[in-house]
């Protein structure tokens, strides 16, 4: 298994994408700052919602965990740039034909998906850390012209932080685990995508009109309040409890293509 | 003993019979041909063979593992499946560390079979700038990763310029002279005759012929043209002939060809000279691996689909 993750690690290592991930991941936690910002000082204030993204509220914004407050509320963002990339990463081994020689050398396939998913882990928890030294490095700049008052933000604390990076890992890794199940079943990094997107952007908001009352355990809620170390409607320690679940369920379903799927790409 | 034996394997994908009852032995050592018209079921069968698809019905061993526990054989194993594949963006060399690490392979193997292919000093290019021939031989150099006992290539020499070819037919023939077994399938007869001991033929997933190349081509009439000095002579020498109980059949030309296994130039020349008919010239024909496979394969011009089906309405009928 860990010869499994070393390749995948190597094969993994593919500069364009590694930084188009990382960078994206970067652009959004700067974007999100200013954003916060710019709505806060704004006339109409901030909304509670965008598309894909929850806004915090000004106490949140003023509290020393205002300046880790733009990863979890980008972290849907984040999931959908995790989820391309474990999807990219996935589909290309059946688009190249990569997997018929991966399988011939490995035929224990249950290692291969292992492997992936401990190399895929590795990157995402680098992108974790972009993100979050891209929200430190942004933070001076986006909140100089600001009114409210952030001087809490001095009193930041490692555990505030090291939440804040383990959250956004977490809820990255399941986003990341649907695009490989998605690209798994698909075998098609863009199909897995516009699912996924799709989903966060859209299908979640209707299914949440239709059906409110299912609207706080569906993946997007549900990996959003991890990000968020829980909200009103979803508890931190059931919100980690049901994205376990989604964790899972990904998970597994990619290990069973996997095992019984012929391999005829 | 044997490198790998199938045992009525059966292989459907929908309604269409990729592989139907397949059982064959092949000895271990040497260089064996996998040949048959597209489609015919090759690819199948080295798919199986290499646990990547499973039978639907019937057994196979190979180095005395069965295809049911690939692990336990396939470690000694080389196999370049149809066309190359590798990740694009990546340099030949990470490709190849990519698969040894997956192998276990100590990263020193890398260098070696790159030498062994000639893509030392380009190994640091990403193989998207690969010509079809370069991205052939790191193929190659994927299959010879493991040191396999047994090494299967489809089409190994796809793409590959004449000095390239020649290369790796020597490379083929070296392998299997250090005890190795290799199967290659090929569309190139030619290439197949001048190295291969045992052949495979197999054509809409049945075998048509399992054994040596002399032996096929031993087995394989050889005809001779014989020219009387007058054209006008032919039929009088087929008559002749017919009455010895020789066949023979005349030629657009106005010469005569016999196929008749065991009769010599010699034979004819006394039949013809006993009728008082004098040959201008006898021409001895060995036939070719190709035109055996052709003969055999009923000179399929590539259109399966359309063979298939007249097969479906043959069998109907």
């Amino acid at each position: 298994m860990l010869n499994a993750t070393r390749s995948e690690i190597v094969r993994t290592r593919r500069k364009g994408a590694v930084a188009a991930w990382f960078g994206l991941t970067a652009l959004f936690a700067v974007m999100m700052f200013f954003a916060f910002f710019t709505f806060v000082d704004s006339a109409e204030g901030a909304p509670e919602r965008g598309p894909g993204v929850t806004f915090p509220s000004v106490e949140t914004l003023t509290s020393p965990e205002g300046i880790v407050a733009p990863l979890a509320s980008a972290s849907s963002m984040f999931g959908i740039i995790a989820l391309a990339f474990w999807a990219l990463f996935t589909a290309s081994d059946y688009s190249t034909g990569m997997i018929r020689l991966l399988a011939a050398a490995q035929p224990t396939r249950w290692k291969l998906v292992v492997g992936k998913v401990l190399a895929l882990l590795m990157w995402t928890a680098v992108a974790a850390t972009v993100a979050l030294l891209a929200t430190f490095i942004v933070a001076p700049a986006a909140s100089a012209s600001t009114s409210l008052d952030i001087s809490a933000w001095q009193d930041v604390t490692v555990a505030i932080v090291a939440q804040a990076w383990v959250n956004v890992c977490v809820s990255m890794t399941i986003w990341g685990a649907i695009g490989m199940v998605l690209a798994t079943i698909t075998r098609s990094a863009a199909v897995a995508i516009s699912i996924g997107a799709g989903w966060v952007l859209i299908v979640e908001g209707v299914l949440a009109v239709i059906v409110p009352d299912i609207a706080d355990w569906l993946p997007g809620s549900t990996i959003a309040a991890i990000a968020s170390g829980g909200t009103d409607a979803l508890s931190y320690g059931a919100a980690l409890s049901l994205g376990a679940v989604y964790l899972a369920l990904c998970l597994g379903g990619t290990l069973a293509v996997y095992q019984k799927r012929d391999i005829t790409d | 003993m044997a490198a790998l034996t199938t045992d009525s394997l059966t292989r459907t994908f929908g309604d269409v019979r990729a592989l139907n009852d397949v059982s064959i032995t092949v000895p271990s050592g040497g260089v064996v041909g996998l040949v048959g018209p597209n489609g015919s079921g090759k690819s199948t069968l080295i798919r199986i063979l290499l646990g990547l698809i499973r039978p639907s019905s019937g057994s196979a061993v190979v180095l005395d593992g069965r295809i049911d526990q690939p692990s336990s054989y396939l470690d000694r194993v080389g196999a370049l499946v149809e066309s190359p594949a590798f990740i694009p963006g990546l340099s030949a060399r990470a490709n190849l560390a990519s698969l040894a690490r997956l192998r276990n392979l100590p990263m020193s193997r890398v260098g070696e079979v790159l030498d062994i292919v000639g893509l030392t000093g380009r190994d640091t290019e990403p193989v998207k700038q690969f010509s079809l021939g370069m991205k052939q031989r790191l193929g190659i150099a994927a299959a010879l990763l493991p040191d396999p006992a047994l090494l299967i290539l489809d089409e190994p020499t796809n793409g590959l310029d004449p000095s390239g070819i020649v290369e790796i037919r020597a490379l083929l023939s070296a392998l299997a002279n250090d005890g190795r077994t290799v199967v290659v399938s090929s569309h190139l007869m030619s290439e197949l005759e001048a190295i291969c001991d045992h052949l495979i033929i197999i054509k809409f997933g049945n075998v048509l012929y399992n054994g040596t190349v002399n032996d096929l081509l031993g087995s394989a009439a050889t005809s001779i043209v014989v020219a009387p000095e007058n054209p006008d002579d032919a039929s009088a020498l087929i008559d002749a002939l017919t009455r010895g109980a020789v066949a023979a059949e005349a030629t657009a030309d106005g010469s005569v060809r016999i196929t008749q296994p065991g009769v010599s130039g010699a034979d004819i020349n006394r039949t013809a000279f006993a009728a008082g008919i004098t040959l201008a010239a006898i021409t001895t024909h060995t036939r070719s691996l190709e035109e055996v496979f052709l003969d055999m394969t009923g000179r399929s011009d590539g259109d399966v689909s359309r063979d298939r089906a007249a097969q479906t309405n043959d069998q109907e009928s």
